[in-house]
């Protein structure tokens, strides 16, 4: 499998669909429109790669998600605000303990997760904001290892959690009640087929197959569940400097990557060979 | 004098026993400078093995080959606060090294072995991955040649570990040979209060 670059969107400015300063979390809907966590706001570009709107969170924001429903959940310090599709503030779930910094969002069984890098676990609340059981807090470490300072998970057809634990160079399954099912992954310096440095993957999006992004040097790969390789997508496009870069995939298989230092989405589509 | 004593044995020989012997350490040669003098330090955000955007070239090593003091008077320092406690730390092992049957990297980074790692409370015999680890620099061993703070540094790592002058160890020139030929200007003078602060000494 290979995969080519077929577009680039955003970049750093203060034009039209151009992001500031930062550009932390990204999430394709299922209509194909794709979301921006960037500096402190939300911004929507449709499947062309048009801006469409944008709006304003009333902290920096850290993650986004699209519900089933159509609401937009992004994560910030302390917090999840949660607005409808047109940008509309319906709801704010604060919570200082369980929600440290949210770095991630996802939705298993009617639930909500929350990627806490704070806490260092994974948190599920139900649709009213009640706190229901952590994930990734259940072993010896009490959580996570992130010293990237991300939490991020994606959540395959069966409900079952895929998380990075970068400093295990893994990728955990979890159920929604937290146990451990497995992993995938293994530290490897040289081999692509390993997660290499001293803390990947940071990021990870899950659909037919399993995307995750590394830093140092930054690059985008695709496995399948039983943890093989199937394609570097993409290593050289992005800044050397960058960490932390958010992915996502969209129904048609094509796949998001946010570069924080280019303050681009790159994407990319798998060719046929 | 002997032909093969150099400059750098006489000053060396000189300000090793001067300070240590006489001041005692650290503390001591700072405390004997006045109130308003300067001393040496690296500036971090400034030297090219930690200063950031630096990514894929090699270590600079000239705070090892310039200094007049033997070994050099600059130390690499790891500020534990910030220490990811990594269970492969990139400042530690060569991470480009074979994997061995551990899933560890089989060489260390280190070429004078000055890096210890050992576990944060009981390890786990099945797992190395499960736990933090601690990364402590002899000071003793070090020659500050700085391979250990490009690794360190973002995005790799997190930094913790920079290059500090030792002041136990500096001889004060007033022309610091490292600040001569340091080519980003990263060696600075800063009051000796500050000296004292980023030298750990209160």
């Amino acid at each position: 499998m290979q995969y080519r670059q077929v577009a680039v969107i955003g970049g750093k400015g203060a034009g039209p669909g151009q992001f500031g300063t930062s550009l932390r979390g990204i999430a394709v809907d299922a209509t194909g429109n794709l979301y921006a966590a960037n500096d402190s706001q939300i911004t929507v570009f449709d499947a062309a790669g048009r801006l469409r709107r944008r709006w304003s969170t009333s902290q920096p924001a850290h993650s986004v998600a699209v519900a089933g429903d159509g609401k937009v959940y992004t994560g910030q310090i302390h917090q999840i605000e949660i607005f409808d599709g047109a940008g509309k503030l319906i709801n704010t779930w604060r919570d200082e303990a369980l929600l440290g910094r949210v770095t991630a969002i996802g939705f298993v069984n009617g639930d909500v997760l929350a990627g806490d890098a704070t806490g260092r676990a994974i948190r599920r609340f139900d649709l009213s904001g009640k706190f229901r059981n952590n994930i990734g807090r259940d072993n010896p470490l009490n959580g996570l290892l992130v010293p990237n300072g991300v939490v991020d998970f994606g959540v395959d057809a069966h409900g079952i959690i895929h998380a990075t634990n970068p400093g295990k160079h893994r990728v955990e399954r979890y159920t929604p009640a937290g146990e451990l099912l497995g992993h995938i992954g293994h530290f490897h310096g040289t081999d692509a087929a390993g997660f290499g440095g001293c803390c990947n993957p940071t990021n990870i999006a899950v659909r037919d197959r399993i995307y995750v992004t590394e830093k140092a040097g930054p690059r985008a790969k695709v496995y399948n569940f039983s943890g093989e390789l199937e394609a570097v997508i993409a290593a050289d496009v992005f800044d050397a400097n960058c960490k932390n870069m958010s992915v996502a995939v969209d129904r048609q298989g094509r796949v998001y990557v946010a570069d924080t230092v280019k303050l681009a989405i790159f994407i990319f589509e798998a060719v046929a060979v | 004098m002997s032909e093969h004593f150099t400059r750098r044995d006489l000053l060396h020989k000189a300000g090793r026993g001067a300070v240590l012997a006489t001041l005692g350490g650290g503390a001591g040669f700072l405390v004997r400078k006045a109130h308003g003098q300067v001393v040496w330090q690296v500036d971090a955000a400034r030297c090219l093995n930690s200063r950031l955007g630096e990514v894929g070239v090699a270590a600079c090593n000239l705070c090892t080959t310039e200094c007049v003091v033997a070994l050099s008077a600059v130390r690499a320092v790891n500020e534990h606060s910030r220490c990811g406690r990594c269970n492969i730390c990139p400042a530690y092992f060569n991470i480009t090294s074979a994997v061995d049957d551990r899933g560890l990297p089989s060489e260390k980074l280190c070429p004078r072995d000055a890096i210890t790692r050992r576990p944060i409370g009981k390890a786990d015999p099945e797992d190395p991955a499960n736990n933090f680890y601690e990364y402590l620099i002899d000071e003793e061993k070090c020659d500050g040649c700085g391979k250990c703070v490009m690794q360190c540094k973002e995005p790799l790592g997190l930094g913790s570990i920079v290059l500090r002058i030792r002041y136990n160890r500096c001889v004060d020139c007033n022309r610091c040979a490292i600040s001569t030929a340091c080519p980003k200007d990263a060696l600075i003078q800063v009051p000796v209060e500050q000296g004292l602060r980023n030298d750990g000494v209160h």
